[in-house]
C-alpha cells in the first residue's frame, strides 16, 4: 500500500503530471517574456510577480469561456483530438527520467526511444484530425500543413535521435541519458545543431511556423476551436515545447546528471534537469524572433533536399568517428 | 520639354482641326476640348508622341444636360487633360481601355458613379457602389435622390450565397475578404486557384465607400480640408495638401515660402511614418514579428514629432488654405533634427537586415515581379513604379511647395519584385530624413500663412502630390461660392491595384500577402 502511494504521488505530482504542467506554464511565460523582450517588448507583466502567473490566468479564463461546436464539424473528433493530444504527449514525457528515474517507475526498456517518438507523431496526427474535423477551410489547410510539415521532418529527427542512441549503444532514454558521462552535444555538436533545426520544425515555429501563419490561414487548425478546448489545444502546444526540449536535455545535454551533486540526489537530478531543459527552450525562441516565416514549398525544398540528407551525412559522420568519441563514453 | 509640348499641340491642332479647342496651362499641362467621337483619335495622338503615357485620373462632372467626361493623361511628366462630353439621357462613350489597359477600374468608377457607358469596356460590373445600390441611381449626378433610395434586395440576396468550387477544369474558387486577417480593411479577392498557383484574381473594393466626393459638395473648403484628411489617416497631410493646392490654384494664392517648407516638413513626416509602418507591416505579413515590433517602435518618434509640429500624433490637421496654421518653434528644430539623426542610425540596421536576410529575402525577392512595361501600361505609381524601374514621382516631376528647392535623390530599383518597392521605400526613408533636415536648415524667415476668402472664384484645377504610396491626384471645381462644385479625389492605391492582379496571376497563393502588402495598399483612400 505505501509503494502504491507513492507510486500515485510520482506519476500524479512528481516528476509526474503536476510538475509537467507548472513547468509547461512557466515554460510558455519564459517564451513570451524572452520573445517580448527581443521585441523590444515588456511582455506579461501584471498576473503575478513579473507576470509569471499569466499563463495560468490565460489558461483558466480560457475554461470559462463558452465551449462552441460548429454545426457541421466531426463531434466526436472535434471535442477528444484536443484533450487526446495533450494526454499522449503528457503520457511520452512521463518515459522521460527526470529526477534520475522517470516518472513511471521501471518504465524505461531498451526501445523507449522509439516508443516516444511514435507517441509524438499520434499526437501530432490527433492535432491534424482536430483540424480536419473543423469542417472549417482554415482549418483544413493549416492542418494539412501540419501534417505536410511534420511527414517531412519526422524522418530527420529519428535520424538524428539515432546519433545519441549509437553513441551510448542503446535506444534506451535512461541508458542514453546515464551514458554521458561528457555530454553528447560536445562529442557530436553536429547532430545537436541538426537536431534544433529539426525541432524548430517539429514545435512549429519560426521560420517553419507554416501552419499557424495568421496572415494565410488565420488560426490555422484552431481556427473553429474556443472554450476549454482552445485551452486545452494552446497547452498541446505549450507541453510540446516542454516535450521537446527534455528530449534535447535527455539526448544531447547529459538527462539530468550534473557536474554539481551532494547530498540529496534527486534534488540535484531534477534541478539540473529543469535548467539544461530552460536553456534550450532559450535557444529555440532565440531563433524563432531572428527568422521570417518560409513558404511551405521552401520549407519541404529545404527537408528533403537540405535536412534529410545532412542528417544521414551527421549519423554516417558519427559512426566514421566512432572509434574516437567511443573512448570518450561512459 | 517646352518645345516637346508646343510640337505636340501643333501636331493636335493640325491633325484634328476645328475639332478640338486646346486651352494651354488649365488643368494641367493643357486642356483639350473635343467631342465625345474623337476622345480616342487625341488619345491616339498624344500616345504616339510618348508611348509611356498613362491615364492618372478620369474625372466625372455634372453638367446638366451632359456629363463632362476628363480624361487626365500624365504625359511627359506632366498632366494633359482631354475634355468631352456626353448626353445625361444617352450617355456612352467608347471605352480607352484597350488604349491604355490601366483605365479599367478608372472607367468602371465612373460607370458606377455617373452612369457613363464605357462601350466594349472588357468587365463593365460594379466596383465601388454595393450589390444592392438601385439600378439607375447614380449617386453624383446633381439631381440624383438618395433619400429615396431603396434596397434593391434581390441582388443583395445573391451575394451573400457561397460561392462553390468551379468545376469547369481543374480551378477552384478562393475568397479572401471581405473579413481576413491578412487584409486589414475589407476588400474581396476572388482568386482562381490551380493548385498551389493562382490562375486569375478579380477583385471587389467598395467596402468602405463613404461617398467623401459627394460629402465634399456640401461642406465649405475649409470644412473640406478636414473632411479629406480623413480619407486616409496615414497620409492625411498629403490629402491636405492637394487639396489646398488645388484650392490656391483657382484662387491664385501664393502661399508664403516658410508655409511652404514647413508643409514640405509635414508632408516628408508623413512620409517617413507611412513607410515605417508599412516595412514593419511587411515583416507582419512574412511572419517577422521581431522586425514588425522594432520597426513600429522607431516609428513612434515620427509620430511624436509631427504632435509637436502640429498638435497631433495622426490627422495633423495643420495645412489650410494659404499655409498652415502653426509655425514651427525654433526651439523644437534641434529635437527634430536629433530625432531624425537617430532614425538615420536605426535605418542602417534595418538596411542591412533587408539586404541580408536570408528568409526575409527568400519571401519577397523574385515574389510579384512586375516589368517595367507593364508598370507603364497598367499606369501605376509611385514605390511600385518605382521598383519596377520607372523613374516618375511628382516631387521631381511637377515640383509643388518647397521640394524645387531642396535636393534629394529619385530612387529605383530594376527588379520590380516585392522586394525592391520595400527597398524603394527604405531609401526613400533616408531622402525624406535628408529633405527635412534641409528645410530644416534653409527655412526662410517671414510669415507662415495668408488669409483667403472663404468664397472661392469659379474655376477648376487639377493637380497632384506625390503622397508615400504614390501619386495623388485632385481635380477641384468651384461655382464661385463657398462650396466646391466637385471634388474628385484618384488615390494611389486606386491605380494601384491593377499590379497585383497583374503580378499575382502565376505566383503561389502563399506569395500574396506578402505581394499584396508590397503596394502598401490602403483601402479606405481607395473607396474613398
Amino acid at each position: 500500500m505505501v509503494l502504491d502511494l507513492w507510486f500515485v504521488f510520482r506519476v500524479l505530482v512528481f516528476p509526474g503530471f503536476t510538475f509537467i504542467l507548472f513547468l509547461t506554464m512557466f515554460c510558455d511565460w519564459l517564451e513570451r517574456k524572452i520573445e517580448a523582450r527581443m521585441q523590444n517588448r515588456v511582455g506579461p507583466n501584471f498576473t503575478g510577480p513579473a507576470g509569471i502567473l499569466q499563463p495560468i490566468a490565460d489558461f483558466i479564463k480560457l475554461l470559462t469561456k463558452e465551449d462552441i461546436v460548429p454545426r457541421g464539424a466531426k463531434k466526436t473528433i472535434f471535442k477528444l483530438a484536443p484533450l487526446l493530444a495533450f494526454s499522449i504527449i503528457v503520457f511520452a514525457m512521463s518515459f522521460l527520467p527526470v529526477d534520475g528515474a522517470a516518472a513511471i517507475s521501471n518504465s524505461s526498456f531498451t526501445g523507449d526511444l522509439i516508443v516516444i517518438m511514435a507517441l509524438v507523431t499520434i499526437a501530432n496526427f490527433l492535432l491534424f484530425l482536430s483540424g480536419w474535423a473543423s469542417a472549417n477551410p482554415y482549418s483544413t489547410i493549416g492542418a494539412t500543413r501540419v501534417l505536410t510539415q511534420f511527414l517531412g521532418y519526422d524522418i530527420p529527427l529519428f535520424l538524428l535521435a539515432l546519433t545519441p542512441a549509437f553513441l551510448a549503444g542503446s535506444l534506451s532514454i535512461s541508458a542514453i541519458a546515464a551514458s554521458q558521462y561528457l555530454p553528447f552535444v560536445l562529442l557530436a555538436p553536429w547532430a545537436f545543431v541538426l537536431f534544433i533545426v529539426a525541432l524548430q520544425a517539429e514545435l512549429e515555429k519560426d521560420p517553419f511556423d507554416i501552419p499557424h501563419a495568421e496572415s494565410e490561414v488565420v488560426g490555422g487548425l484552431e481556427t473553429e476551436y474556443c472554450g476549454g478546448k482552445l485551452a486545452f489545444l494552446h497547452l498541446t502546444r505549450d507541453v510540446q515545447v516542454v516535450f521537446g526540449a527534455a528530449l534535447v536535455v535527455e539526448l544531447f545535454l547529459g538527462g539530468p546528471y550534473g557536474p554539481v551533486f551532494f547530498g540529496l540526489p534527486e534534488f540535484w537530478y531534477s534541478l539540473w534537469f529543469v535548467l539544461k531543459l530552460l536553456a534550450v527552450v532559450v535557444i529555440t525562441e532565440y531563433v524563432t524572433c531572428l527568422f521570417a516565416r518560409l513558404r511551405i514549398d521552401q520549407v519541404l525544398t529545404a527537408n528533403w533536399k537540405v535536412l534529410l540528407p545532412l542528417s544521414v551525412l551527421s549519423l554516417a559522420l558519427t559512426v566514421a568517428l566512432a572509434t574516437w568519441i567511443y573512448p570518450l563514453v561512459v | 520639354m517646352a518645345t516637346n509640348d508646343q510640337d505636340l499641340l501643333a501636331t493636335l491642332q493640325s491633325r484634328m482641326g476645328g475639332n478640338v479647342q486646346i486651352q494651354l496651362g488649365h488643368l494641367g499641362k493643357a486642356s483639350v476640348q473635343v467631342k465625345a467621337d474623337f476622345n480616342r483619335d487625341v488619345l491616339k495622338i498624344l500616345l504616339e508622341t510618348d508611348k509611356s503615357a498613362g491615364i492618372s485620373a478620369l474625372t466625372g462632372l455634372d453638367m446638366g444636360e451632359t456629363i463632362g467626361l476628363l480624361y487626365h493623361i500624365r504625359t511627359n511628366g506632366a498632366i494633359v487633360t482631354i475634355r468631352t462630353e456626353v448626353p445625361k439621357q444617352d450617355p456612352k462613350i467608347p471605352t480607352i481601355t484597350d488604349l491604355i489597359p490601366g483605365a479599367v477600374f478608372h472607367e468602371r468608377e465612373a460607370a458606377d458613379l455617373f452612369g457613363v457607358v464605357f462601350e466594349g469596356h472588357p468587365n463593365p460590373a460594379r466596383l465601388v457602389l454595393p450589390e444592392d445600390w438601385p439600378d439607375n441611381l447614380y449617386p453624383l449626378r446633381k439631381d440624383a435622390k438618395l433619400d429615396d433610395a431603396t434596397i434593391n434586395s434581390e441582388a443583395s440576396k445573391s451575394q451573400t450565397e457561397p460561392v462553390q468550387p468551379q468545376s469547369d477544369g481543374s480551378l477552384v474558387n478562393i475568397i479572401i475578404g471581405p473579413q481576413h486577417p491578412a487584409l486589414l480593411e475589407p476588400e474581396k479577392f476572388s482568386l482562381k486557384v490551380d493548385g498551389e498557383i493562382v490562375k486569375q484574381v478579380e477583385p471587389r473594393i467598395g467596402y468602405v465607400h463613404r461617398g467623401v466626393e459627394k460629402a465634399a459638395e456640401q461642406r465649405t473648403y475649409l470644412q473640406d480640408v478636414y473632411l479629406v484628411e480623413r480619407i486616409c489617416g496615414i497620409c492625411n497631410s498629403c490629402h491636405a495638401s492637394c487639396f489646398v493646392e488645388s484650392v490656391e490654384k483657382i484662387m491664385g494664392t501664393q502661399v508664403p515660402p516658410r508655409g511652404k517648407y514647413i508643409r514640405t516638413i509635414i508632408l516628408e513626416l508623413n512620409r517617413l511614418h507611412s513607410h515605417l509602418l508599412l516595412l514593419g507591416h511587411a515583416g507582419l505579413e512574412i511572419g517577422y514579428e521581431t522586425l514588425f515590433q522594432y520597426m513600429w517602435r522607431d516609428r513612434e518618434p515620427i509620430m511624436d514629432l509631427t504632435e509637436r509640429l502640429t498638435g497631433n500624433r495622426v490627422i495633423a490637421s495643420t495645412l489650410t488654405v494659404g499655409g498652415v496654421r502653426r509655425d514651427i518653434k525654433e526651439t523644437d528644430i534641434p529635437k527634430i533634427k536629433t530625432a531624425l539623426a537617430d532614425l538615420k542610425k536605426k535605418m542602417g540596421f534595418y538596411r542591412q537586415l533587408y539586404e541580408g536576410e536570408l528568409t526575409l529575402k527568400m519571401r519577397t525577392q523574385n515574389v510579384g515581379t512586375l516589368a517595367k512595361e507593364d508598370a507603364l501600361k497598367l499606369c501605376v505609381v509611385g514605390p511600385v513604379a518605382r521598383g519596377s524601374g520607372v523613374n516618375i514621382d511628382v516631387r521631381k516631376e511637377e515640383p509643388y511647395e518647397a521640394y524645387g528647392e531642396i535636393p534629394f535623390k529619385l530612387i529605383t530599383y530594376n527588379s520590380g519584385d516585392s522586394w525592391a518597392r520595400f527597398m524603394v521605400r527604405l531609401d526613400e526613408i533616408y531622402e525624406s530624413i535628408s529633405i527635412i533636415d534641409y528645410a530644416l536648415d534653409h527655412l526662410p524667415t517671414g510669415s507662415f500663412r495668408v488669409r483667403v476668402p472663404r468664397v472661392v472664384p469659379a474655376g477648376e484645377a487639377v493637380n497632384r502630390v506625390e503622397a508615400p504610396r504614390g501619386e495623388l491626384f485632385y481635380y477641384v471645381k468651384s461655382n464661385g461660392t463657398a462650396y466646391p462644385d466637385r471634388v474628385k479625389v484618384r488615390t494611389p492605391t486606386f491605380a494601384n491595384i491593377p499590379a497585383f492582379l497583374k503580378t499575382a496571376e502565376g505566383g503561389n497563393i502563399a506569395d500574396v500577402p506578402a505581394n499584396f502588402v508590397s503596394l502598401d495598399p490602403c483601402f479606405s483612400c481607395t473607396d474613398r
